[in-house]
């Protein structure tokens, strides 16, 4: 069986869920694996929210916002930009691969953008494998009271 | 704290949703969940059974939450907020699931589809047990609007506001209003003429007191939102001419900015630009206007074809049909039997598209004026040859032709290409300045097909016309007077609902280290010297949650976006 990775979407209300609506409306098929939640602006997107995907079990994260200069709110997806740069570092140090967390810029008139951007994260990501994280849950023995055994 | 009690309400979407995704495999997976008291499928959720058995449960059940999966939130979130309005709870304990335009419309696989749709409802119920009731919260609507494009949309629109005694600002890219209205002689089927329809509505808008006329420009930039939107308004690039920049405040923003001919020379095989008398509709309408029907060498031709469906419903340019071809090719038998009476006149058409009121029988009419209508195939096409010497005519057309099954070749003096309609060049720009969407073929996104042709999923932003897709001059006008009315409508109320969502802070968590105060592009955050602790002025903040995330004492809330929210939907989204 292949893997199916499970990624999380955090999509801007503006500009990236709007595209992805538009890929509804024009019936562009691409891979089921993304899991959206919408968010204001890109710049919404807490650090902390892309670690709690990845040690709930995602495989990969994907960060979408408006193309710089279209940003609803004017500078959102810059300060984003600057975010994820730093996130990247902290994430690259604790082994997670650098296709596995990706942030793309998607117009609301980017709909088949939108797509490819899924199908190809999700190709990335299948090769991949399961994160460190999901990996790492699943071989460890169940955790034993460290009092009890000595 | 009261028990959480949450309805939710899976939709079918007719087939939509239903053929991909088991909606009742959700529901029975979703009505285990804690909290949840009552979970429903129904063929249309937002339809007036569909809603009122919502407010029948929330009333029965005693709901506190209500999550409905069905199309995107841009299309319904409001309609569904109003249902929990009037059953007595706030509008804001409300969530919905996208199972449509992001799942069961992209995603073939049901077992896939029902996964993925799944998650995304376990999400939406997780999430609602976090959401706290909002207050509505309401802004100022500017009565004045921008129009964009002066053709006959952008003249009707302008006009039904502007005689309602608000403020207009007409924005057209060329130097001259009428559109390509202007370039057409007379309308079909009525034979009215093009020039008395636009003559009047132009000099009523170039002297209306109400309506700025702002000829060679073009719209640079627009801020703000619904009601309250800066627009910036220049010359045309490379202009010198046209006037300066120039900013205004409007409300409402209307996008007719029309559509381009088919470009005849993309398609090789019918010599356009080779053979001098293979024409476009829109160079034949000159010759009309100018009442000078002749060969390109000045000679009276005798043999008229006329070709339908160039570079529209093919399957190598636009596979749309542009509507208005086939009218406008009767309009030009009638026009050249009138004038000629003595030619010939042969229709070459894949399907006769005769849907508009009194257009049978213009077909009909057509036809008993001795027009030669001969069928091709879709994706087939007749052959233009030059005739010999020999030949009375100067081309020959050959045509496989569908009804008789024959090989036929017709004698032609003048081959008018009936050319379709596509988007303007530069709709992608307007539509990333105004914030709206374009279909495969470049059209504008209505807000609702059916049900809101005018309104786009920006609030505030409106469409008319051909920019939204090929139409004839009634459905323009409609739509253009249809956009007006909603805006009149808007700017009586005078105030517009705008969501009850922005940044708080939190001052026991305050540090005061002034992080979010650079971060915010409205400088909605002020610092309090006395307190030392930031404030947002919530009538300036736009939601944007940049300070909430920035915030290293976690002390900015995002109101109906906050931390436990999202972090709730994660943990939706993969369990």
């Amino acid at each position: 069986m292949t893997f199916e990775p499970k990624i999380v979407g955090f999509l801007c209300n503006w500009c990236s869920y709007a595209g992805a609506d538009l890929a509804g409306t024009s019936r562009i098929q691409y891979p089921p694996n993304v899991r959206v939640i919408r968010v204001m602006c890109s710049a919404r997107v807490d650090p902390t929210f892309v670690l709690k995907a990845l040690r709930e079990g995602a495989d990969g994260v994907l960060i979408c916002g408006c193309h710089p200069g279209d940003c609803h709110y004017s500078e959102g997806n810059y300060k984003t930009l600057r975010r994820y740069q730093l996130l990247k570092k902290t994430l690259s140090s604790f082994g997670i691969e650098d296709d596995r967390v990706r942030l793309e810029w998607v117009s609301a008139s980017e709909g088949q953008h939108f797509a490819d951007v899924v199908a190809d994260m999700t190709e990335k990501v299948r090769a991949l494998g399961p994160s460190v994280f999901n990996t790492a849950k699943q071989e460890q023995p169940q955790p034993v009271h460290q009092e009890a055994t000595r | 704290m009261e028990e959480v009690r949450i309805g939710v309400y899976i939709c079918n979407c007719g087939t939509n949703i239903a053929k991909v995704v088991d909606c009742e495999a959700i529901r029975q997976s979703l009505s285990k969940m804690p909290n949840v008291v009552v979970a429903r499928t129904y063929k249309y959720m937002c339809s007036n059974p569909g809603q009122e058995m919502i407010v029948e449960n929330i009333r029965k059940h005693d709901l506190n939450r209500v999550v409905v999966a069905a199309c995107s939130p841009r299309m319904h979130e409001r309609t569904f907020r109003k249902a929990l309005q009037h059953a007595g709870i706030n509008p804001y304990f409300f969530e919905m699931a996208n199972i449509r335009e992001q799942c069961s419309w992209v995603h073939e696989d049901p077992d896939a589809a029902t996964a993925k749709a799944l998650a995304v409802t376990r999400a939406a119920v997780l999430r609602v047990a976090h959401h706290e009731p909002l207050e509505k919260l309401y802004a100022d609507m500017c009565p004045s609007t921008l129009v964009l494009g002066g053709g006959i949309a952008g003249l009707s629109a302008a006009l039904e506001l502007a005689d309602a005694d608000h403020q207009v600002f007409l924005v057209e890219k060329t130097d001259r209003l009428g559109g390509n209205l202007a370039r057409v002689d007379l309308t079909a089927p009525h034979l009215y003429s093009a020039r008395d329809l636009l003559t009047d509505r132009i000099t009523r808008v170039r002297e209306h007191p109400k309506i700025q006329v702002m000829l060679e420009s073009e719209l640079k930039n627009l801020s703000g939102f619904v009601g309250n939107f800066t627009a910036l308004v220049g010359p045309v690039k490379g202009n010198g001419n046209a006037p300066r920049e120039q900013s205004m405040e409007v409300g409402s923003v209307v996008v007719c900015i029309g559509y381009k001919e088919f470009d005849a020379g993309r398609i090789t095989h019918y010599g356009y630009g080779k053979l001098p008398n293979v024409i476009t509709s829109f160079e034949f309408e000159k010759m009309l206007r100018e009442g000078k029907i002749q060969t390109k060498e000045g000679r009276i031709p005798q043999y008229f074809a006329i070709v339908h469906c160039v570079g529209s419903r093919s399957r190598d340019y636009h596979g749309y049909c542009s509507r208005v071809c086939c009218m406008t090719a009767l309009k030009y038998a009638h026009e050249i039997k009138s004038a000629l009476p003595k030619s010939y006149v042969s229709d070459l058409y894949i399907d006769m598209h005769a849907f508009g009121k009194g257009h049978e029988d213009f077909y009909l009419e057509s036809s008993e004026a001795k027009t030669l209508f001969l069928m091709y195939g879709k994706n087939e096409h007749p052959v233009i040859k030059r005739a010999q010497p020999g030949d009375d005519c100067e081309m020959l057309i050959e045509v496989s032709e569908k009804l008789s099954g024959e090989e036929i070749e017709i004698p032609a003096d003048v081959v008018i290409l009936m050319v379709g309609m596509e988007a303007q060049p530069g709709a992608d720009h307007v539509a990333r300045l105004v914030n709206i969407s374009q279909d495969k073929d470049g059209w504008y996104i209505e807000s609702h097909p059916k049900l809101d042709p005018v309104a786009t999923t920006t609030e505030g932003i409106f469409i008319a016309g051909t920019c939204a897709a090929p139409k004839d001059i009634p459905d323009t006008v409609a739509q253009a007077r249809a956009a007006a009315a909603r805006i009149l409508g808007r700017i009586a109320r005078q105030k517009i609902e705008i969501d009850a969502v922005f940044a708080e802070v939190d001052e026991d968590r305050c540090s005061g280290c002034r992080m979010c105060n650079s971060l915010c592009p409205y400088s909605a955050i002020e610092f309090d010297e006395e307190k030392h602790r930031s404030k947002v002025n919530s009538a300036l903040c736009k939601a944007c949650g940049a300070c909430v995330a920035a915030c290293p004492s976690r002390a900015i809330k995002a109101r109906h976006f906050t931390d436990e929210q999202i972090l709730a939907q994660i943990e939706g989204v993969l369990a």
